[in-house]
């Protein structure tokens, strides 16, 4: 996979600046269009979300770290063609280390064109002695599933593949 | 199959310090989203966000779900076993509601 974003570095003021900027945008957005984000916050389980972009996902996820290419370390076993995309089961096997100083964190499953493209987060401890995990997600429509795999430094390995769904079911 | 049944699948039996896989599957609608007019309807919806398993108390493995998450969640873990003890896994939802599985790990 090739990554869009390259590390930048920031100093401390600038992130300073970044934060008073998105606090008062914030407060703007609360009391401007009357949304009630400290509800949101609050009672957000199970609110619907807003739509976002894969792109977004992956930044809010992964901020601008680069993701490298897995190759063989991490398999993903998925259908070529799903008939349904309500039941599409998937399957991650990660050959990373596992042990009590380097182990797979979280292991990330994103669908690409989904409204919200990050379908689950998986976390793993060292006792666990493998990463591995397998699931059923929905999928909206034909799209990359990409499973994002987190070391406990901070390094990520990422793999896609496509995924073609002839009904999708993502409800919409 | 009513809401919330949990069921888990270990092997029979395990070795010390063999990985083992759980599967975990849970009855619940995992509610998707609605539209109306093409737009999502504003309300609570039901489904599991949070799932959490432990091995004889220590957590094992954690995960996040959204709606993207097939309905009768299916999950398969790994837990590498030391001893012979009771895999815990509880699942959440919106509503507040939790739902428990266990199942003996034998040697």
């Amino acid at each position: 996979m090739k990554s869009i974003y390259s590390p930048s570095r920031r100093s401390r003021r600038d992130a300073l600046r970044l934060l008073g900027a998105a606090g008062v945008a914030a407060g703007a957005l609360s009391i401007g269009t009357l949304l009630p984000l400290g509800a949101a916050h609050a009672q957000a389980l199970g609110m619907p979300q807003e739509s976002e972009k894969v792109a977004d996902t992956m930044k809010r996820l992964f901020g601008g770290r680069p993701i490298q290419d897995a190759g063989d370390r991490l398999k993903l076993d998925a259908p070529l063609i799903a008939e349904n995309g309500a039941v599409v089961p998937i399957r991650v096997d990660a050959d990373l280390p596992m042990s009590p100083d380097k182990y797979v964190k979280n292991i990330y499953v994103i669908a690409d064109k989904n409204r919200r493209p990050l379908n689950a987060k998986f976390a793993l401890y060292p006792d666990a002695g493998k990463a591995s995990i397998a699931t059923n997600i929905r999928l909206a429509e034909t799209s990359d599933v990409r499973v994002i795999a987190e070391m406990n430094d901070g390094a990520l390995f990422g793999v896609a593949r496509e995924v073609k769904v002839t009904v999708g079911g993502c409800g919409g | 199959m009513s809401v919330g049944q949990v069921r888990i699948r270990v092997p029979e039996k395990a070795k010390a310090g063999e990985v083992i896989t759980v599967r975990v599957l849970v009855t619940h609608p995992m509610e998707p989203l609605q539209f109306k007019d093409g737009k999502p309807v504003p309300k609570q919806y039901d489904y599991i966000h949070r799932i959490e398993a432990t091995y004889n108390g220590k957590k094992v493995f954690e995960a996040e779900t959204t709606q993207a998450v097939s309905q009768n969640p299916l999950i398969a873990f790994p837990v590498k076993v030391t001893e012979p003890g009771t895999v815990k896994v509880i699942f959440y939802d919106t509503m507040g509601k939790t739902y428990t599985g266990e199942a003996q790990i034998k040697f």
